[in-house]
């Protein structure tokens, strides 16, 4: 017999003062939880994404700017064209050090000549890329060939087949790139000779025809010149070309960045309005319980525990109780969001980061010893109350 | 062994209504003795108890336990002193009720652990044994009977080998065969190992068991008899007997 067994007796003997402390502990723990992955994991995101498209300057067809940053952050299907001369146009200007265009395609859903539904590809030119090459260089030692593509880290070869079949067209896949944890991911990369070829043949192979616009491109990446100030560019850019927008990397993604803030601040006032709940529940169950303890603290102190041994044993009950809700709530949160991200992604129109295993068992150490600590406290403050009346008195109210 | 000197008890009850439960009292009590202490409700004998083991401090005067003024001690030794010189036993059921009768019983021993857990274990076994429980170490209060949970409080009040045994009407919620078997066992008890017994009661008919009655009335003591015989000028024990 110690005290902390002793603790798990009062705890298993007053259930209901258990059940809704766990229930506290658990439902703040995994409220800041859900909090904390849904802001951080979006953000992470948005930035992974705008990071690995890697220009200064995006420029792309004017009133299209929603659709494909979504298609780009969901890898969604997409159709935006504008002329393969504004390449040229934008060589031309001060400021502009290289610009290269790309291409954005998908392929079909629920059709047999694409092996895979829904994924977003980007075709790229060789000579003058420099957003997607550079990834190229760390996972595949040469060039991209004709028929060959890199896929994003979770894009596999279909088990029944040698290679991925696009509109009838067998790409080989040489590759995949490291795991982003964007949808980067499920995306796949080939040059622009490739796509040309696999438009050129669906007509004979697929269900449906690969269109792409004769000297079209989705849209321009674009390299700034060393000092040269984005702002300035895009705003040049804009007025030279017509019909087109400039988006400079800062502010791409800038709508998403906007509802995620508005989301981050809606669940952080839930957030706020559940923890002082949940604590005033707590201070005013352990008050009130240990209102009816004082015939047992009395009885305690007469049989030899001082006022530190009948505190610690109120407040070990208190932090096992948090400790338990703590765990549960914040493993029942990371379990539903790893098996709903995809859902809440959809739901967000915002792709969801799940964190590493490391990353998140910190964010969870973090919760819980906070979730602990608030307990503990407001456990304290009542029983430093009751422990420091007279045992005589105490027991003289019964 | 135990000595008050003038020592008083005030409370607060009510709205800052004062009451003196306990009023310039002195009081010595030797080793061996068997001490019944009677008086009206509310006349201070349980006060009294709770000053001499150091649960209520004295609004006056000073409470010595083996010469030791017990409130020049911090808290956590007065409460090594309680959980080695005094076992309880109160009026109300005072088992633990999320505990079993052996864990009950070995109650007092976790806040100083002293002869390592398989030498508590089978001396809590020994005491429930010689109080008649020891087919039921494994129940929980409720399995027990009033009279059989009294008993477990007695076998958890010896558990640390105590020098004084503080008794408050421990058979006010028992029935006349219990209360007498009850009453057996403080003597066997007090007869087998000499400790010190300090019992309060308003039941007259327990008057007889002990070697020395104290009655209180108000607060004060207004008489002190050992072995029947008058002292300090109080009233005989017959007399206070029929009160």
């Amino acid at each position: 017999m110690n005290l902390a067994k002793l603790a798990l007796r009062n705890i298993a003997h007053k259930s209901v003062r258990s059940a809704v402390v766990v229930t506290c502990a658990a439902l703040v723990s995994g409220l800041t939880l859900a909090t904390e992955m849904l802001s951080t994991g979006m953000e992470k995101s948005l930035e992974l994404v705008r990071d690995h498209l890697g220009a200064d300057i995006m420029v792309i067809p004017a009133g299209n700017q929603t659709a494909v940053e979504q298609a780009l952050l969901m890898c969604g299907p997409v159709e935006v064209w504008m002329p393969r001369q504004v390449v040229s146009q934008l060589q031309d200007l001060p400021g502009v050090e290289v610009a290269t265009p790309q291409l954005f395609l998908s392929t079909m859903r629920g059709a047999s000549c694409c092996s895979v539904s829904d994924m977003f590809m980007i075709a790229f030119d060789p000579a003058t890329d420099f957003t997607v090459r550079p990834w190229l260089k760390q996972n595949l030692a040469r060039e991209l060939r004709l028929g060959e593509a890199i896929g994003g880290h979770y894009v596999k070869i279909p088990e029944d087949r040698k290679n991925i079949l696009i509109y009838g067209y067998e790409i080989e896949l040489v590759g995949n790139l490291e795991r982003t944890g964007s949808n980067l991911d499920q995306s796949m990369f080939f040059t622009y000779e490739t796509a040309l070829e696999i438009a050129k043949l669906s007509p004979m192979q697929a269900e449906r025809e690969l269109v792409i616009k004769p000297d079209s491109i989705s849209a321009a990446m674009v390299r700034l010149s060393d000092g040269a100030s984005a702002s300035q560019v895009a705003d040049l850019i804009e007025r030279t070309i017509s019909g087109v927008v400039a988006i400079e990397n800062a502010n791409i993604f800038r709508r998403q960045r906007e509802r995620l803030e508005s989301l981050t601040e809606s669940l952080a006032t839930l957030n706020i309005i559940a923890w002082l709940a949940a604590i005033s529940v707590v201070g005013l169950i352990t008050s009130t319980a240990l209102s009816a303890r004082h015939h047992e603290i009395g009885i305690l102190q007469a049989v030899g525990a001082s006022r530190l041994k009948v505190i610690l044993l109120v407040e070990v009950e208190g932090i096992m109780l948090a400790l338990w809700g703590g765990t549960i709530g914040l493993a029942l949160t990371a379990y539903t969001i790893f098996l709903f991200r995809n859902l809440i992604g959809s739901l967000a129109r915002m792709p969801l980061y799940y964190p590493e295993l490391g990353s998140l068992l910190m964010k969870c150490l973090g919760i819980l010893a906070l979730v602990t600590a608030s307990i503990g406290l407001m456990t304290l403050l009542p029983t430093l109350r009751s422990a420091c009346q007279e045992a005589g008195t105490t027991m003289k109210d019964k | 062994m135990v000595r008050l000197k003038q020592v008083s008890k005030r409370y607060t009850a009510g709205r800052n209504r004062q009451v003196e439960a306990v009023r310039g009292v002195d009081l010595s009590v030797d080793k061996g003795e068997f001490v019944v202490i009677t008086g009206r409700s509310g006349c201070g004998k349980t006060t009294l108890l709770n000053l001499i083991a150091g649960l209520a401090r004295p609004t006056v005067g000073s409470v010595f336990v083996g010469g030791q003024d017990i409130w020049e001690l911090r808290d956590v030794q007065r409460s090594f002193l309680r959980n080695r010189m005094f076992g309880f036993v109160f009026q109300y059921p005072s088992l633990m009720p999320s505990l079993t009768v052996l864990e009950n019983a070995l109650l007092p021993t976790i806040f100083f652990p002293g002869d390592g857990d398989a030498g508590t274990r089978s001396r809590a076994n020994a005491l429930l044994e010689t109080v008649g429980l020891g087919d039921k170490c494994s129940m929980y209060p409720r399995q027990l009977s009033a009279g059989q949970q009294q008993r477990a409080v007695i076998a958890r009040s010896l558990i640390n080998n105590p020098e004084v045994l503080l008794a408050d009407e421990p058979t006010s919620n028992l029935d006349e065969q219990t209360e007498r078997e009850v009453i057996s066992l403080f003597q066997d008890v007090h007869a087998s190992s000499g400790i010190t017994v300090l019992l309060v009661t308003h039941a007259s008919q327990l008057v007889t068991h002990g070697t020395r009655l104290i009655h209180m009335s108000g607060g004060e003591i207004s008489s002190d008899n050992r072995h029947g015989t008058s002292e300090k000028g109080v009233r005989p024990i017959e007399l206070i007997k029929n009160d």
